[in-house]
């Protein structure tokens, strides 16, 4: 071999960069998740609540939908930020 | 109340300034993993959706350290979430001439294919633990430590993994050359 190994590892295997698209798309994947919760929401009944069975999927509903909810507004600043012309690392 | 609400929007900015900061350490790592652009924005995306559900805990059990290796731990269980559900074998970019133009300027190309061609070939035949600290050391660029966390390992057999698996590919590449 003509060298150390390492300097060639760090060519072979380097970073590689997103696609400048790829926010857009987890805010759209987020979105999905989002209006889904909400709907799962939307559709559940308040007679339903009477038995406890029923409420183990509007309360995962409810914790995803504001998760994603809320990530969905950091990646928007995030967004909003890169679009101004800041750097993104 | 509204001490609840700043928490909030301090915790947000901060899960924020960690995706804008590891966004493509998690791709990078994802792509070398998949071998594929669609299915690494893919697990892109649900790292940093999974990371944002556990974000406050991860912060208060981090105590201060960096949570790089735990997003990587996480696209890493992910990662064999998706090998298990989809019962395929993973198609490294280590095994696809097209991905290592994908990750190469044509001049680098041009300059040392045969050799970046003959290291990537070393590295796909490493056990797949070998495999997975030399993308983190190399690609990612995480030290010891970091790569220990990541794989769930004391820093002593991480140090030893990591020396195994450069000793293993030199003496792959050298015997791949044959006597000099």
């Amino acid at each position: 071999m003509s060298g150390p190994v390492e300097p060639l590892l760090e060519r072979a295997l380097a970073p590689i960069d997103p696609p400048a698209d790829l926010s857009t798309r987890v805010m759209r994947r987020l979105e999905g998740i989002h209006d889904q919760a909400t709907e799962e929401l939307d559709g559940w009944e308040l007679a339903s609540m009477r038995d406890p069975r029923n409420w183990v999927r509007p309360a995962a509903a409810l914790v995803v939908g504001t998760a994603a909810g809320a990530a969905l507004v950091v990646l928007r600043v995030h967004q909003r930020r890169q679009a101004g012309g800041a750097s993104p690392r | 109340m509204i001490e609840l609400a700043k928490t909030k929007t301090q915790l947000d900015a901060e899960f924020e300034s960690l995706y804008r900061t590891h966004l493509r350490d998690v791709y990078t790592y994802a792509y070398y993993r998949v071998g594929n652009h669609h299915d690494a924005e893919d697990l892109t995306e649900q790292t940093f959706l999974q990371a944002y559900r556990h974000f406050a805990r991860a912060q208060q059990e981090s105590d201060g350290r960096p949570l790089r290796p735990w997003l990587i731990r996480i696209a890493h269980n992910l990662a064999a979430n998706h090998y298990r559900n989809r019962s395929r074998r993973p198609q490294s970019p280590l095994q696809d001439s097209e991905s290592l133009a994908a990750a190469h300027s044509t001049e680098e190309l041009v300059a040392g294919r045969d050799e970046l061609a003959r290291v990537l070939e070393a590295v796909k035949q490493l056990p797949e633990d070998r495999r997975e600290a030399l993308i983190m050391r190399f690609s990612l660029g995480m030290d010891n430590r970091e790569i220990a966390r990541a794989l769930g390992r004391s820093d002593g057999a991480t140090k030893v993994l990591i020396h195994r698996a450069i000793k293993q590919l030199e003496e792959r590449m050298a015997l791949a050359e044959g006597p000099a």
